[in-house]
């Protein structure tokens, strides 16, 4: 931070000095932009752009010790300003938002393979650009305090917003709860993964996991950590983690945590809205296994292990075969030990 | 000559039927392609098992090309049991797989006589008592794989007729029998087929048809007298 801030530093005190008679320093620009609270441009498309900068807010944003107005608004060194041909407020951020790459290049370039980049290269110019979650004069530190992060993505997505709100994730979240998931734990902040595209769901067990199998953290809710083992050693997670991803034409591709237990929506097992609660199981089941009546759910043990209490019927074959495959295996080859002690002593 | 006549004399007896033949064959190659396609499933965290799949187009193609194998088992188990139903019917054959007390002594003897307590084996009918044993583990085993096979193939049909335990049971019996039965086969078929010392490298009876009188007298003299209308050789 300290090099950054000499460069900065040395930076400007080069430009000072080249072109002494447009000063760039911090004060000069918010001579103007610092005074007025109502300075402000109008936009063709009818919009209003602030130019007012409050030094309070930027002095105290993670940026305010460290750069000059001009490493960003490189374009805004001469007086008078070169005018900008902008039509919208929209164009004005678009224009803007490349010059974060300067410092931040590896997030920009993780941004590259983001469901955001991927929909402004195809021309949808309200894709999230860096400015649009992290703010531009007021940017703080970021995921602090974590319970903000999803409150910028309802920015724009909203309606998802309100589902994980009333969410077992989502209703802690609102009273301050930093242990549960927020938009990007699962989503990621920079390569945005396409949900759509299926690969997130079947990455599920390894998403979830990372909290579900955190024994501190789980055992604060009285939650067990087995669930991704025993999802994992059951046909679904043996046939997700073989798929990896990868769907053949008329493949459907193996459940994951978020099919049955949703995935904004997630409730708690006993919550009656919830989609692995007893009474909606067919019905969760039935998104897949098409005709599922009452007892198909059992099919699935619920995460636990079999054992003689939980599921007896699965527990004595096992068991059966624990003894069986062991004991014939043995008096094959003892058999075959002796007869082919014979065969030599015989000779 | 008469074709019976040339085998008698170039030492040979016919041993198996072609239709026996073509039932082992088909039952071979359907066997390796079931444990191919099956223990990679099983073992699907190992390396191996995860290189086959890929190597084999995927899990989902693997699936269809087991349960295309699987039904050709049914087919198979299907086909064999009419024959054995004909068999048991007409008085004339019988049914030479049918277990009865012999084997049981059969078996001691063969022990006693591997420590040393015997001066001979004990002389076989037209299946020894291991021959039986590998056959009736080896239908008992198929129908526990077909019965769990189709239960995992239809679930939700199989949860409609009982609890919906059974699925999850299936699958342990399905995984577990499925184990021994390629544990079974790679261990005491390959010794008595294969590396058994009277047979050693290749016991092709079951290939050819034929068996040498040699090897009859030897392994089934009880069957090969009665064949030639003997009484059977003086055993215990």
């Amino acid at each position: 931070m300290a090099k950054r801030l000499f460069l900065a530093l040395a930076v400007a005190l080069v430009a000072t000095v080249a072109r002494a008679e447009v000063p760039a320093e911090q004060d000069s620009c918010l001579g103007c932009h610092g005074s007025d609270p109502s300075m402000s441009m109008d936009l063709p498309s009818g919009e209003k752009v602030s130019l007012h900068v409050d030094l309070a807010i930027f002095g105290k944003s993670v940026h305010g010790d460290m750069l000059r107005c001009t490493d960003c608004h490189t374009d805004k060194a001469d007086y008078p300003h070169e005018s900008k041909p902008f039509k919208t407020r929209r164009d004005v951020t678009v224009a803007y938002y490349e010059q974060c790459k300067k410092c931040h290049f590896a997030n920009y370039t993780k941004t590259l393979d983001g469901v955001h980049y991927q929909l402004a290269q195809k021309g949808n110019r309200q894709a999230a650009l860096c400015v649009d979650c992290h703010g531009s004069h007021a940017i703080g530190r970021p995921g602090e305090p974590r319970t903000r992060v999803s409150v910028t993505c309802s920015n724009c997505h909203q309606k998802v917003f309100d589902v994980y709100s009333s969410s077992v994730h989502g209703k802690a979240v609102t009273q301050g709860n930093g242990d549960v998931p927020v938009c990007t734990d699962c989503h990621r902040a920079h390569d945005v993964a396409d949900p759509r595209a299926g690969a997130l769901s079947l990455r599920t067990a390894e998403i979830c996991g990372r909290c579900h199998t955190d024994q501190k953290l789980m055992k604060r809710y009285n939650l067990s950590t087995n669930v991704v083992d025993s999802y994992l050693s059951d046909f679904h997670g043996m046939a997700a983690s073989l798929q990896k991803g990868k769907k053949g034409k008329g493949d459907r591709l193996a459940a994951g945590c978020t099919d049955c237990h949703g995935v904004h929506d997630i409730q708690r097992p006993d919550d009656p809205r919830s989609s692995v609660m007893q009474a909606n199981l067919v019905k969760t089941c039935g998104k897949c296994h098409e005709g599922a009546t009452a007892d198909f759910p059992k099919a699935w043990m619920s995460h636990y292990e079999p054992s003689l209490k939980k599921s007896p019927l699965v527990w004595s074959v096992q068991v059966f075969y624990y003894v069986l495959i062991p004991f014939i295996l043995i008096s094959l080859l003892i058999q075959i030990a002796l007869h082919l002690w014979r065969v030599v002593v015989n000779r | 000559m008469s074709e019976a006549a040339v085998k008698e004399k170039a030492g040979y007896l016919v041993r198996f039927t072609p239709a026996q033949r073509v039932e082992h064959f088909v039952t071979m190659v359907d066997f390796v392609g079931l444990v191919a396609t099956g223990l990679p499933q099983k073992f699907y965290t190992a390396k191996w098992a995860q290189a086959l799949i890929t190597a084999m187009g995927g899990i989902d193609s693997v699936r269809w090309v087991h349960r295309f194998f699987g039904v050709v088992l049914i087919i198979a188990v299907v086909w064999h049991g009419i024959g054995a139903l004909r068999a048991i019917l007409s008085r004339k054959v019988g049914f030479s797989m049918a277990v009865n007390k012999r084997d049981f002594t059969d078996a001691v003897q063969t022990l006693r006589y591997y420590l040393g307590l015997e001066d001979h084996p004990a002389a076989f009918d037209r299946y020894d008592y291991k021959q039986k044993w590998e056959y009736w583990s080896l239908m008992i085993g198929n129908v526990i794989m077909i019965l769990s096979g189709l239960t995992l193939m239809y679930p939700t049909f199989v949860a409609r007729l009982g609890p919906g335990e059974i699925i999850p049971a299936a699958k342990v019996a399905h995984s577990n029998e499925g184990l021994m039965a390629f544990l079974v086969i790679t261990i005491w078929h390959i010794f008595n087929a294969h590396l058994h010392p009277d047979v050693f490298p290749f016991d092709a009876s079951i290939f050819t048809g034929k068996i040498s009188r040699e090897r009859m007298e030897h392994e089934h003299p009880l069957e090969l007298a009665r064949a030639e209308g003997r009484e059977p050789p003086g055993h215990h």
